[in-house]
C-alpha cells in the first residue's frame, strides 16, 4: 500500500494516470468488441426463435439514446456555440480546468486598431483564482454601440451580436470544424475568441459624447461612399465598466439604455425640408411660389404656417415683409416654411407617401450583419395622412406632425445626397460588404441639392458654421416639439465639392430640446467634420 | 421440449458458460483500471490510499465471482451478457459514488457497502428460485401484485415525509420503487391472460376493447393518481409508459401505443397546468438562462461539468463534479460525462443499449407469453428510466427527478433493478425440460418468430408448440426445427 501511495505522489504518475484513462476506455470497448466477437456462443438458442417486432423496439431505443448522445454533444463539444452558455460557465463554473475560462473575449477595435473593449484576466478580490475582467476604455462614450457585457444582466449591444464570434465562434466552415475537432482531440484550451474590428473612430466618437454631455441628443457619422459608420453617439448613456440594476428600470428618467441614435424618434422640422425638395424635384416639380409674410394654410380653420423670420422679428419688435416669390433653393437655403408647406400640398399625398416609401421610412435597417444576431437602426415613423388632410401633408412637408425620424436615418439621407441620392446600408463592423439600400433621389436632384445644401451653410441658416477650412453642406432644423422646447437638428456632409463628397462624412447631430438648429446642432457637426479632416479622414 | 438439456458434466457447464466468465474478467480489469485512476488522485489531496478503500472493488469482484461461479454450478443456461453488463454499469456506478465520497473516510456506512453485495445476491436469489420455467408461479397471484403496488404506494402516502420535492418513507427508502417490478408482474400476467381480446379492437373506427381492457384501466387509474398525489411524476411516467408497451407487446395491436401517446400528450399537457412544480421544471428546461443562478443551476452546473470534461474527460478524481448538486444520485451522468468525458458517457450508453437489447431479445424468444412481457416490461422500465435520468440531465428533456439504474446512489433504485435483471435471468433460463413430448409438423408454420409482426399473443396461440421446439444442438437459429404437439399437461403449467 505504501508502495502505491509513493507511486501515486511520483511524477511519471501523471502520465501514468493519463495512460490508465486510455486503457480503461480500450477495454471497455474491447468488451464490446468480445459480445460482438462471441455473438455467436451469446445466443439464446435453447429459447425459442425470436419474434418479430422487438428488433425494431431495441432499434428504436437505440435510436433516442442517439438523439440524447447527440444533443449532449451540442453542449459538451460545441458549446461554444452557445454564447449564453459560455457566460455562464465564465461567471459561475468553479471549475478551473473549464476551458470557458481560458476563452479570453477577443477585443473590439475601431477601425484604426485603438481598443473599445478588451478582456483582462487578473486575480478575483479573494486572490484564489483568475478572473477574466471585460474593460471599455472609453466608457459611457461607446457604451450604446458596444453594449455591456455583465454576470446577471446578460449581454447587449455588439457585445450580444457578436457575441459567438468574440467567444471564439461556433464553426461555420470546414476550416473551423477542422479546428474545433483538433482542439477537442488534443485538449488544446481555445485561448482567445476573435477580434471585432468596427467602423467606428473612437476619437471621433468621444469628441461627439462630449459635446453632447450633459444634453440628451445623438450624433451619426457615416461615410456617404460605403456607409461606414465612424460616430454612433448617444447621450446620455451609462458606464458599461459599471452597470448597476437602476439602469433597467422602467422609471429611469434619463433613459440611458436607450440607443437615441438608433431607437429615438424625433419630429424633424426643417431638414426635413431635404427630404421633400428631393422628392418635390424628382416629380419634376420646382415652381417659384409667393412666401407672404402671414404665412399659408389650407383653411381657415387652422393656425397658419409661418416663417421663422416673422416670429424673429415680431419678438424684436419689427414687422418682416415676407420673402415673395421664391424659387426652390431660395427656400431651402432660407429654410421658408410657407414654401414648403405649399410646396408639399402642390405634391400630394401619393407623391408624398411614395417618397416616404423610396426612404425606407417605417423600416428597420440592419447595422451589422453576418453575426449571430443583429443590431438595427429604426428609420423613420409617419401615419398615413388622410387625403382629406391637406393640412396634415403641409405640416408634414415642413417636418412636423406626423413624421417622426431618428437621427441615424437623417444621417443616411444627407449621406445619399452625398452619394449622388444612393444610399449605403450603413455597416458597424469592417468585415461586412458595402451594399446598396435604394436610390433615395435620383443622380441630378442630388448633385442639385448637395449645391443647395452647401449655400445653406455659405449664406443661409447655417452661416454661423462657414469655415474656411472645410467646404461644409447642410441644412438646420429646429422642430417643435409639443413636450417642451424645440429640438435642435443639423444635418450635413463634407466637403462639398462635387466628387469627393461620397468620400468625406455625412453627419446628423440631434440635440433635444436644444433651441436652434444653428446654433446648437450645427456648431457640434462642425466640429467633428474640422476634427475629422485633421485626422485626415476627409479627402 | 427442452431439447437443449442442462448441461450434465461440471466440466461442460464450466466451458458452456466460458463467455460469460471472459466477459467478466474484461470487465473487472476495466473497474480495476479505474480505481486505479480514482485512488490515484487521493495523495495528491493530502489523502494517503489506505487498504479498505479497495473494499467496493474487492464487493463488486466477490459479488459478481459469485453470481458467475452460483449460476455455473448449477447449470444455469441463460443469458451471459447480462452479468457482465450490470457490473460494469455497477462498476461505473460504484467509481462514481466513490468518487464522490460515499465510501471515504469514515462515514462509510456498513450499509454503503453491502448494498451491492445485496443487491447481487437477491437476484441470484431470484433467478435461482424462478429459473428453469418456475418464473410462471408468478403470474396466477395477479391481483396479488395489483394489491401489492397499491398498497406500497397507500403506505408511502401515510407514512412518507417530504424531501427534495418528494416523498420518501422513513430512513429516505423509497417504497415505490419495487412498484416497477409489481406493476410489471400484474400488468403482464393480466395481459397475457387476455391477450385475444385485448387485441380485438372495433373495426370501423378503431377504439380498444372496454370490457377486457378496464380492469387494467381502473388499476392504473387508482396507481397513477396516488402516484400523482405525491407528485412523483417520474415514476407516473415510467409505469403509465411501461403498460403501453406492455400492451403493444401483448396484443401487436399499435393503437395502444398511439392512442396512449395521445393520452399521454393531453394528461401531461392537464398535469402541467395543475402541477406547478412541474412546470416550472419545464420552463427551466425551455430556457434554463431565464433563472441562471436559481432554477436553472444544478442542469447548468451539469452541462458546464460536462463541457469542461470534452471528449476525453480530465480522468477519473481529476475533475471536480462536486459543484454540481446532487451529483451523486440523480447527476451521476454528468460525473461520468465529466471525468470520462463524452467518449466515456458514449461508451456508458452503449452498454445501456446493449443490456435493453438484451432482455429484448429475452422477451423476443422467451416461450410462455408471460415470460415474454414480463422480460418486455424490465427493458421497459429500465430503458425510460434511463432516457428519463440522461436526457434530463443533458437537457434534452425536463428533468424528472429519476435515478440512473445501476449508477446512481440508492439503494431501493439499485435492489430494485436487481431483482428485476434475476427475473430476467430466470426468464432466459427458458423452460422445464418435459421429455415426453412428440413432435408433429403441423404447427411448425405457427411457431413465434415466424409469424408476420409478432405478438406475445401469437406466440401464446403456438406457444405449446413453441415450448417444444428447442432444439438440443442446433447450431444456427432459423435451422429447421421439430414441431410440438400440443399437451395438456403444458396448458397446467401455463397461466
Amino acid at each position: 500500500m505504501e508502495l502505491l501511495n509513493a507511486l501515486f505522489v511520483s511524477a511519471p504518475w501523471a502520465t501514468l494516470r493519463g495512460g490508465l484513462h486510455i486503457a480503461f476506455l480500450l477495454v471497455a470497448l474491447y468488451v464490446l468488441k468480445q459480445v460482438y466477437d462471441l455473438r455467436a456462443a451469446l445466443g439464446l438458442r435453447h429459447l425459442a426463435r425470436p419474434r418479430a417486432g422487438f428488433r425494431f423496439a431495441v432499434a428504436g431505443v437505440a435510436l433516442l439514446f442517439l438523439a440524447v448522445l447527440g444533443y449532449q454533444a451540442s453542449w459538451q463539444l460545441s458549446g461554444t456555440a452557445r454564447p449564453a452558455f459560455v457566460a455562464f460557465m465564465q461567471l459561475h463554473d468553479r471549475r478551473q480546468f473549464n476551458p470557458a475560462h481560458w476563452i479570453e473575449r477577443g477585443s473590439i477595435l475601431d477601425h484604426r486598431g485603438e481598443v473599445l473593449a478588451e478582456s483582462r484576466a487578473g486575480p478575483t478580490t479573494d486572490g484564489q483564482r483568475l478572473e477574466v475582467r471585460r474593460v471599455y476604455p472609453h466608457g459611457p462614450a461607446c457604451a450604446h454601440v458596444l453594449g455591456y457585457t455583465h454576470p446577471r444582466f446578460g449581454t447587449s449591444g455588439m457585445e450580444a451580436a457578436a457575441n459567438v464570434s468574440l467567444n471564439g465562434g461556433s464553426p461555420e466552415t470546414l476550416l473551423d470544424w477542422g479546428e474545433l475537432t483538433r482542439q477537442l482531440v488534443t485538449r488544446d484550451k481555445r485561448a482567445r475568441g476573435h477580434d471585432l474590428v468596427l467602423n467606428l473612430d473612437a476619437d471621433l466618437q468621444q469628441l461627439a459624447y462630449e459635446r453632447l454631455r450633459g444634453r440628451a441628443g445623438a450624433v451619426v457619422m457615416l461615410r456617404p461612399a460605403d456607409g461606414a459608420v465612424r460616430v454612433l453617439a448617444s447621450s446620455p448613456s451609462f458606464d458599461p465598466n459599471r452597470v448597476d440594476a437602476g439602469l433597467f428600470r422602467g422609471t429611469d428618467p434619463d433613459a440611458r439604455l436607450l440607443n437615441r441614435a438608433v431607437d429615438g424618434l424625433y419630429p424633424p422640422g426643417s431638414v426635413f425640408k431635404v427630404v421633400l425638395a428631393a422628392a418635390a424635384l424628382d416629380a419634376g416639380l420646382d415652381p417659384v411660389l409667393d412666401c407672404p409674410a402671414e404665412g399659408f394654410t389650407t383653411s381657415r380653420r387652422y393656425p397658419r404656417i409661418r416663417d421663422h423670420d416673422y416670429y424673429a422679428a415680431r419678438r424684436a419688435g419689427r414687422t418682416w415683409g415676407g420673402h415673395g416669390r421664391i424659387g426652390l433653393d431660395r427656400a431651402l437655403i432660407d429654410s421658408s416654411n410657407v414654401y414648403f408647406a405649399q410646396l408639399g400640398v402642390q405634391l400630394g399625398h401619393e407623391a408624398f407617401h411614395r417618397a416616404g416609401d423610396r426612404f425606407l421610412f417605417n423600416h428597420r435597417i440592419a447595422l451589422t450583419e453576418g453575426l449571430s444576431r443583429s443590431q438595427f437602426m429604426r428609420t423613420a415613423r409617419i401615419e398615413p395622412i388622410a387625403t382629406s388632410d391637406r393640412y396634415g401633408l403641409a405640416q408634414a412637408a415642413i417636418g412636423q406632425g406626423k413624421v417622426l425620424v431618428t437621427p441615424a436615418q437623417m444621417a443616411l439621407i444627407a449621406a445619399a445626397v452625398a452619394n449622388d441620392g444612393v444610399a449605403m446600408r450603413p455597416r458597424l463592423t469592417t468585415g461586412e460588404p458595402a451594399a446598396t439600400l435604394g436610390r433615395f433621389m435620383s443622380d441630378a436632384t442630388a448633385r442639385r441639392l448637395s449645391g443647395m445644401m452647401r449655400r445653406v451653410v455659405s449664406e443661409g441658416t447655417g452661416r454661423g458654421i462657414d469655415t474656411p477650412e472645410l467646404a461644409i453642406a447642410g441644412k438646420t432644423g429646429t422642430a417643435q416639439n409639443p413636450f417642451g422646447a424645440s429640438h435642435s437638428w443639423f444635418i450635413g456632409f463634407a466637403p462639398a465639392s462635387s466628387g469627393q463628397a461620397a468620400a468625406g462624412l455625412a453627419v446628423a447631430v440631434l440635440v433635444e430640446q436644444g433651441g436652434y438648429g444653428s446654433t446648437t446642432a450645427a456648431p457640434i457637426a462642425r466640429d467633428l467634420l474640422l476634427r475629422a479632416q485633421q485626422r485626415g479622414l476627409l479627402p | 421440449m427442452s431439447r437443449v438439456a442442462r448441461p450434465e458434466s461440471l466440466a461442460k457447464r464450466w466451458a458452456g458458460r466460458g463467455p460469460e466468465r471472459q466477459l467478466l474478467f474484461w470487465v473487472l480489469v476495466a473497474m480495476t483500471l479505474g480505481f486505479l485512476m480514482l485512488l490515484g488522485a487521493g495523495p495528491k489531496e493530502g489523502y494517503a490510499v489506505r487498504w479498505a478503500d479497495l473494499v467496493p472493488l474487492a464487493g463488486l469482484a466477490l459479488s459478481f465471482g459469485v453470481a458467475h461461479l452460483l449460476l455455473t454450478l448449477l447449470g444455469f443456461r441463460g443469458d451471459q451478457v447480462l452479468l457482465p453488463v450490470a457490473a460494469f454499469l455497477c462498476g461505473i456506478g460504484l467509481l462514481g459514488q466513490f468518487r464522490m465520497g460515499a465510501f471515504s473516510g469514515n462515514q462509510a456506512s456498513l450499509l454503503d457497502v453491502l448494498i451491492l453485495p445485496g443487491g447481487v445476491a437477491l437476484m441470484l436469489c431470484a433467478t435461482l428460485l424462478l429459473m428453469n420455467g418456475r418464473y410462471r408461479l408468478l403470474a396466477p397471484p395477479l391481483w396479488f401484485w395489483a394489491l401489492l403496488s397499491v398498497a406500497l404506494v397507500a403506505l408511502l402516502l401515510v407514512t412518507g415525509q417530504r424531501f427534495r420535492g418528494g416523498v420518501y418513507a422513513a430512513g429516505y427508502v423509497t417504497p415505490t420503487e419495487p412498484l416497477k417490478l409489481t406493476v410489471v408482474l400484474f400488468a403482464a400476467a393480466f395481459i397475457a391472460q387476455h391477450a385475444k381480446a385485448l387485441a380485438q379492437w372495433s373495426k370501423p373506427i378503431p377504439f380498444p376493447p372496454l370490457r377486457p381492457l378496464w380492469p387494467l384501466l381502473a388499476f392504473a387509474a387508482v396507481l397513477l393518481g396516488l402516484l400523482l398525489v405525491q407528485r412523483d411524476l417520474g415514476m407516473a411516467l415510467i409505469l403509465s409508459l411501461t403498460l403501453l408497451a406492455l400492451l403493444a407487446a401483448g396484443t401487436g395491436h399499435l393503437g395502444y401505443p398511439i392512442y396512449g401517446a395521445l393520452g399521454a400528450t393531453l394528461g401531461g399537457w392537464a398535469l402541467l397546468s395543475v402541477f406547478s412544480h412541474g412546470q416550472r421544471r419545464v420552463e427551466t428546461w425551455l430556457d434554463p438562462f431565464q433563472d441562471p443562478t436559481g432554477a436553472g443551476w444544478q442542469v447548468l452546473q451539469g452541462l458546464s461539468g460536462m463541457y469542461a470534461g470534452g471528449l476525453w474527460g480530465e480522468g477519473f478524481g481529476q475533475a471536480r463534479p462536486q459543484y454540481t448538486p446532487i451529483a451523486e444520485s440523480d447527476f451521476i451522468y454528468a460525473v461520468i460525462a465529466e471525468e470520462l468525458g463524452f467518449a466515456g458517457s458514449a461508451l456508458v450508453l452503449v452498454f445501456f443499449v446493449l443490456l435493453i437489447g438484451r432482455l429484448d431479445g429475452i422477451a423476443a424468444r422467451a416461450r410462455s407469453p408471460f415470460g415474454a412481457l414480463v422480460a418486455t416490461g424490465i427493458a421497459t422500465v429500465l430503458a425510460v428510466q434511463t432516457l428519463l435520468n440522461v436526457g434530463g440531465v443533458t437537457k434534452s428533456i425536463p428533468l424528472t427527478g429519476i435515478t440512473l439504474p445501476f449508477i446512481s446512489h440508492g439503494g431501493s433504485s439499485l435492489i430494485t433493478v436487481f431483482v428485476g435483471l434475476g427475473l430476467a435471468l430466470a426468464i432466459s433460463d427458458g423452460e422445464p425440460r418435459a421429455g415426453r413430448r412428440q413432435s408433429g409438423r403441423k404447427q411448425s408454420e405457427r411457431r413465434p418468430g415466424t409469424g408476420r409482426k409478432g405478438s406475445v399473443s401469437r406466440g401464446s396461440r403456438s406457444k405449446e408448440a413453441a415450448v417444444n421446439n428447442r432444439t438440443s444442438n442446433r447450431s444456427t437459429s432459423r435451422g429447421p426445427r421439430q414441431p410440438a404437439v400440443r399437451k395438456s399437461s403444458d396448458r397446467r403449467t401455463r397461466d
